[in-house]
């Protein structure tokens, strides 16, 4: 017997309100449909009204964890538009809080992990682990989550040499606190067995359902934006795409522990390199006409912002792609011949942000691909085929 | 493989101080450069409205209240603002300024905007400077030879 069970918009499993509809027999899930729709702002039109320099902070808003992601997308996507180039030192500053805040997404993501497994003693260290990362953020820019670092022609704040060195020597304490969790992954049995085989997506779906970030790793496809269109300064700085061959949760969990490991040897790179001179150049208040698509790998997977401009001082129009919304249709192909316990495992570890992904509702069916309108006539015309059909049903007893 | 390798890790924090502070007692100094909130240095304020453009929340509110004395009242809406410290960038003559307040929660949010009124400045400006400039001068000759 086939079963439906709604889970969401709220449910204690999701952290932000989506719509799953699960079709079971027993344990197994046999499909499964998104609803999407319920955290929709508005941002992209908002945008439209707002100037450059306010949407750098309305994109901002898009996401609370990834937020610099965002507002670097747009920032990049704005100076190719306004014909600047943002000066040596303000970009390497720029991806330095990119890295600081992926290792703090991946950092979260770890301890969430943890706790969807049931292991609330790693989530708690993690997450205590995390507050270095914070506080070096918050030393940075002045805020711990929205940190307006970026501004149209490069960053805002400068980092002194004080502060350079006591960013060394923290990152230096999250490097052994990382290594001490990656070898903890071979070393506890309970942990790595409640990750292993949940949630699998070949190679091959993940490549044809186009997943993005560190699902598409853990499923060994190695797409980085960072290696594959660099831009900013990540042509010059020496790192690995880390991809995991498992193609479950644990595969996306190595691959994590893994990034953020490359992203402490990226910033120190970039600490290290450090140029002098100007952290920002001045931008003009209103670009040339234009449209352009900017790519980001944020800690999710790839971020794409598209501006269109038409020469006044507010963009015409705003796009925004968040990861979430291309890891979708990899989550179904995951949660198909899964175990219905295994829904709040599966869901985190795409690392969903689901109020990013709200850009425009779709309703699809999950089967045929499109939405279908049936009439009333219609339906009264199948259920009397199917009466006429299922012989069983003819005989069954009034119960009372 | 090992059964149970965090409890090593576990059993040596029994015996450390906690991670956490006992925060209304016990508070934490926010870094320098925190920002916290906007405020007016009307000393020092031309007018020029660059804060009033560039705000993302619209929390920044400049209204001419008599045009012949050059008096303005500026009003933060702090229920609306998101604490970027853009107006503080925008701003050529620094007088808008950040605090490092933290706990700014408050009842009602008519507790949260705060104003200023005050005369235009005349610091350093570019076209207004000579107009209010030049006549100091001259008036102050004739009162020191009166």
């Amino acid at each position: 017997m086939k079963v439906q069970i709604p889970i969401g918009p709220q449910h204690p499993a999701l952290k932000e309100p989506i719509g799953l509809r699960m079709t079971v027999e027993g344990e197994v899930i046999h499909d499964a449909d998104l609803r999407l729709g319920y955290n929709h702002r508005g941002v992209e039109k908002v945008a439209e009204g707002r100037s450059y320099i306010q949407n750098l902070y309305l994109t901002e808003r898009i996401c609370g964890i990834c937020s610099h992601s965002h507002s670097t997308t747009f920032a990049q996507g704005a100076e190719i538009l306004f014909e600047i180039v943002p000066p040596k030192r303000g970009q390497f500053l720029r991806y330095l809080v990119s890295e600081l805040e992926r290792v703090h997404s991946h950092l979260l993501w770890l301890g969430v992990a943890g706790h969807e497994a049931g292991f609330d003693s790693f989530f708690m260290y993690v997450w205590r682990d995390r507050e270095i990362v914070m506080d070096i953020l918050e030393m940075i820019s002045g805020n711990r989550v929205h940190y307006a670092i970026n501004t149209i022609g490069g960053v805002r704040r400068d980092i002194d040499e004080a502060q350079r060195t006591k960013i060394l020597d923290l990152l230096a304490v999250l490097r052994a606190r990382t290594s001490f969790y990656l070898n903890l992954g071979t070393t506890e049995p309970s942990f790595v067995g409640r990750l292993a085989g949940v949630g699998y997506l070949s190679k091959e779906d993940a490549m044809s359902l186009c997943a993005v970030g560190p699902t598409a790793r853990a499923s060994n496809v190695p797409r980085d934006v960072r290696k594959d269109d660099p831009y900013g300064i990540y042509d010059e700085v020496p790192f690995e795409v880390c991809t995991a061959d498992t193609c479950d949760v644990l595969g996306r969990t190595v691959v994590r522990i893994k990034e953020v490991l490359q992203s402490y040897d990226i910033m120190e790179y970039l600490l290290r390199n450090l140029p002098a001179g100007p952290v920002a150049v001045k931008a003009p208040r209103r670009p040339k006409p234009g449209e352009i698509v900017s790519r980001y790998e944020a800690p999710r997977g790839e971020n794409i912002h598209y501006i269109k401009s038409n020469g006044t001082d507010k963009p015409e129009r705003l796009k925004v792609r968040a990861p979430t919304l291309g890891n979708y249709a990899a989550t179904i192909a995951m949660l198909k011949k899964g175990f219905i316990a295994d829904i709040p495992l599966i869901f985190a570890a795409i690392d969903p942000c689901i109020c990013c992904a709200e850009r425009s509702v779709e309703l699809v069916d999950s089967r045929s691909g499109r939405p279908s309108v049936v009439r009333w006539s219609e339906l009264r015309r199948m259920a009397g085929r199917r009466a006429a059909r299922d012989s069983k049903k003819r005989n069954v007893e009034w119960p009372l | 493989m090992r059964i149970g390798a965090f409890i090593p890790e576990l059993l040596r924090h029994l015996f450390k101080k906690p991670a956490t502070v006992d925060y209304p007692f016990k508070k934490l100094s926010p870094p320098e450069g925190f920002r916290g909130t906007p405020y007016l240095h009307p000393e020092t304020c031309i007018v020029c409205r660059a804060c009033e453009r560039d705000c993302p929340a619209e929390a920044i509110e400049i209204v001419e209240l008599s045009a012949a004395e050059k008096r303005f009242r500026l009003t933060i809406h702090n229920d609306r603002c998101i604490h970027c410290a853009q107006c503080v960038d925008s701003c050529p003559t620094d007088a808008m300024r950040m605090d490092d307040k933290y706990e700014i929660a408050a009842f009602s949010r008519w507790d949260l905007k705060a104003a200023w009124e005050y005369v235009r400045a005349v610091v350093k400006p570019k076209a207004p400077a000579p107009a209010p400039a030049a006549p100091a001068p001259s008036a102050n000759p004739p009162s020191d030879n009166g």
